[in-house]
C-alpha cells in the first residue's frame, strides 16, 4: 500500500519554491550521456517513463495554481508525494487534481486543497479508503 | 549460490483494469475473453464467489443473481502497455531477467550473494505496485522450479508480504509438503495422474523418492530434471519457461559467431518460425523477445548473456513484423567482443480464452480497417447475389445465427464492456476533476 510521506513543513502555497529545485534536478541526470543530441522532452523531462501517465484537467478547481480546464497533467506514480505536492487522487469515484496538505496528519486527517476559493478542501480522515494515485510533475497547456 | 526469482502479476488483466478503477479494489471483477465469450480473468473476490474460469458470460447473471460483479471486455492494448511497464521496472532492478509470458518473468540473481534477497523482493514489489499500480507475487529460490513454487506461496499467503524466499532446507521441505504435485513445473497432467496412482500427491512425496526410482518409473529426462530442481539443483535452461508459456525458437549456432549481421540472419529465421507458429495457432504476439548467450563451456572466453524485448502496440503474427521487432530487440542487447553460441526468439501472445475461437484480425487495427472495407464490399455482393455468395476464408467463426448462416464479421466482434485505452490514446486519458 502506498503511504504518504510527510515533510514536517507547513503547507506552502509558494509553489515556485517547491518546484524550482525539482526542475533543476530533473534536467541533467538522464541527459548527460546524450549531451551532443538535441533536447527531447520525453527523454529529458520524464524521469520515470514506466510510471508516467497523463490526465486531462476538467473544471476550474486549480485555476489559482495556473492549471486550467483542458490542460494535460503529466503524472508520475513513482514519485513520493510531499506536503504541498500537486497530486492526483481517487476520491468519490473520480480522479481529482489538488494540492496535498498533510499539515494535520498528526491530528488524524489530511486535506486535498483546491486552488480556487469557490471550492472547499476535501478532508480525508484516517481510516478512509484513500490513496494518492500519482504526483503531478508537469502540466501542458494549449494556448491556441 | 545463484538464486532465481519468479515475478508474476496477480490476476493480471483484472489488476490492469483496477489501476484506473481503484473503486473496484476488494470487489469481484472479471475480464471476458475476446468477443465477450467467457471469463478469462478473475479477481480473488470473484474466485471466492465461485466464478470459474471459462464461465460463459451469459451464465454469470444466471449463476450469480443479485450479485454485483464488475465485468470488462478484454482490453489487450491496455494490458500490453501496463505489463511492459512492469517488465521495465523488473529490468531496472535485475542483473538478468527473462520474460516468459505476458505477465511473468524470472530474474537470475547473479552477483547478489551479499544482498538481502527478501528485502530486494519486497522492494521490487513496492516499486511495481507504486510505480504502475499492479500487484505482483515474487518467489525466490535456488532453482526456477522452486522459485515458481515460492511465488505461489507469496500469492496465497499474506504473511509473506508478496515475496517468499526459500533459502534453506527446512523452508524448502515445508513448502514442498504443501504443494500439490500437479502444480509443479515440468510435471503436467499426464505425469501427475501416474504419480497420484503411485501415492505421490505432493511435491515433497516426489522429491523424497530416489533418483533410481524416478529413472525406473519414468525414464524421462524432463521428470528427472524436475526432481533435481525440487532438490535444489539448478538444471532448467533459461529459455525453458518461455517454451512452455510462449512460442520460443532457440538453437545453438553451428560454430561461434561474433558478427551481428550473421546473428541477425539466424534471429530472422527463428523469428519467422515463431510467426508461422503464431499463424498456425491463430493467435497474435504482443511482445517479441530475443536472447543471446556465449558458450558457457568456454571459460577461457568472455561470457555474456542477455535478453531484451520489444512491444507491439498492435499485436501481429506477420513474419515481416515479427522479424523486424526481433532484430530491434537483438540490437538492444548485442555487444561486440563476444563469441556467441546460442540465441532465441520468444513471442508472447495474449491469453484470449482457449475455448473460444479467436480470429487474429480483430486485434490488428490496420487489418481491421481493411477488413471493414472488405466487409462492406462483401455485404454488397451478398445483398445483390444472395446471402453467403462470398464468405471469408479467414473468418472461421463458429457463431451462426438462428437460420444457420455464418455471423457477419463486423457483428461477431463484441467488446461491450471495454475500458478506455488510458495509456495509449490521447482521447482516452483519465479526467481530473
Amino acid at each position: 500500500m502506498k503511504s504518504i510521506a510527510i515533510l514536517e513543513s507547513g503547507f506552502d502555497k509558494e509553489l515556485e519554491l517547491q518546484i524550482a529545485p525539482e526542475l533543476r534536478a530533473g534536467f541533467p541526470s538522464p541527459a548527460e550521456e546524450y549531451l551532443q543530441d538535441s533536447l527531447d522532452f520525453n527523454r529529458d523531462l520524464i524521469k520515470h517513463p514506466e510510471s508516467t501517465f497523463y490526465g486531462r484537467v476538467i473544471g476550474d478547481s486549480m485555476v489559482d495554481a495556473g492549471i486550467n480546464d483542458g490542460d494535460i497533467a503529466v503524472i508520475d506514480k513513482a514519485r513520493e508525494p510531499h506536503n504541498g505536492s500537486i497530486v492526483v487522487a481517487y476520491v468519490n469515484n473520480e480522479f481529482t487534481i489538488k494540492y496535498l496538505d498533510t499539515t494535520h496528519k498528526e491530528e488524524g486527517y489530511i486535506e486535498l486543497r483546491p486552488a480556487n476559493p469557490k471550492y472547499k478542501p476535501i478532508r480525508i480522515d484516517e481510516g478512509d479508503d484513500f490513496e494518492v494515485w500519482g504526483v503531478v510533475v508537469y502540466t501542458i497547456k494549449p494556448w491556441n | 549460490m545463484t538464486y532465481f526469482a519468479v515475478v508474476d502479476c496477480d490476476n493480471c488483466y483484472v489488476s490492469c483494469e483496477r489501476v484506473f478503477r481503484p473503486d473496484l479494489n476488494g470487489k469481484p471483477v472479471v475480464v471476458l475473453s475476446n468477443n465477450d465469450g467467457c471469463v478469462v480473468a478473475r479477481s480473488n473476490e470473484a474466485k471466492k464467489m465461485g466464478i470459474k474460469a471459462g464461465t460463459p458470460y451469459f451464465k454469470l447473471a444466471q449463476q450469480f443473481p443479485d450479485q454485483k460483479i464488475a465485468v470488462f471486455s478484454s482490453n489487450y492494448e491496455l494490458y500490453g502497455d501496463l505489463t511492459a511497464r512492469v517488465m521495465t521496472i523488473i529490468a531496472q532492478q535485475a542483473p538478468e531477467y527473462f520474460r516468459y509470458s505476458i505477465d511473468e518473468a524470472f530474474v537470475v540473481l547473479k552477483g547478489m550473494e551479499e544482498v538481502d534477497l527478501k528485502a530486494w523482493g519486497e522492494n521490487l514489489y513496492k516499486r511495481i505496485k507504486q510505480g504502475v499500480g499492479i500487484p505482483v507475487s515474487i518467489g525466490i529460490a535456488p532453482t526456477k522450479t522452486l522459485a515458481k513454487m515460492a511465488s505461489h506461496f507469496a500469492k496465497h499467503y499474506k504473511g509473506y508480504n508478496h515475496c517468499c524466499l526459500i533459502d534453506n532446507s527446512e523452508k524448502r521441505k515445508k513448502a514442498l509438503k504443501l504443494y500439490p504435485i500437479d502444480e509443479v513445473w515440468g510435471i503436467g497432467r499426464r505425469y501427475a495422474a501416474k504419480l497420484d496412482s503411485l501415492g505421490i500427491h505432493t511435491a515433497f512425496d516426489f522429491a523424497e523418492k530416489s533418483r533410481e526410482w524416478i529413472n525406473a518409473t519414468f525414464n524421462k529426462v524432463v521428470v528427472l530434471r524436475t526432481w533435481r530442481e525440487l532438490n535444489g539443483e539448478d538444471c532448467v535452461p533459461n529459455d525453458e519457461p518461455a517454451k512452455k508459456k510462449s512460442i520460443c525458437v532457440s538453437r545453438s549456432f553451428p560454430g561461434m559467431i561474433g558478427d551481428i549481421d550473421q546473428i541477425k540472419s539466424y534471429i530472422a529465421n527463428y523469428a519467422a518460425r515463431c510467426a508461422e507458429k503464431l499463424r498456425k495457432q491463430n493467435t497474435v504476439a504482443s511482445v517479441v523477445g530475443v536472447f543471446i548467450s556465449t558458450n558457457p563451456f568456454r571459460e577461457d572466453l568472455g561470457q555474456y548473456n542477455n535478453f531484451a524485448e520489444v512491444n507491439l502496440l498492435t499485436p501481429s503474427n506477420s513474419s515481416i513484423t515479427i522479424v523486424k521487432k526481433a532484430t530491434e530487440a537483438l540490437e538492444k542487447i548485442y555487444r561486440t567482443g563476444f563469441q556467441y553460441k546460442r540465441a532465441g526468439v520468444i513471442v508472447m501472445s495474449m491469453d484470449t480464452g482457449g475455448g473460444i475461437q479467436t480470429n487474429f484480425l480483430d486485434y490488428d487495427a490496420e487489418q481491421f480497417e481493411k477488413m471493414k472495407r472488405l466487409d462492406k464490399v462483401l455485404d454488397r455482393l451478398n445483398k445483390v447475389n444472395g446471402t453467403e455468395t462470398v464468405i471469408l476464408g479467414s473468418q472461421q467463426f463458429r457463431g451462426k445465427d438462428s437460420s444457420g448462416k455464418a455471423t457477419r464479421f463486423a457483428d461477431a466482434i463484441k467488446h461491450e464492456f471495454k475500458s478506455p485505452n488510458y495509456t495509449t490514446r490521447w482521447s482516452d486519458i483519465i479526467e481530473l476533476m
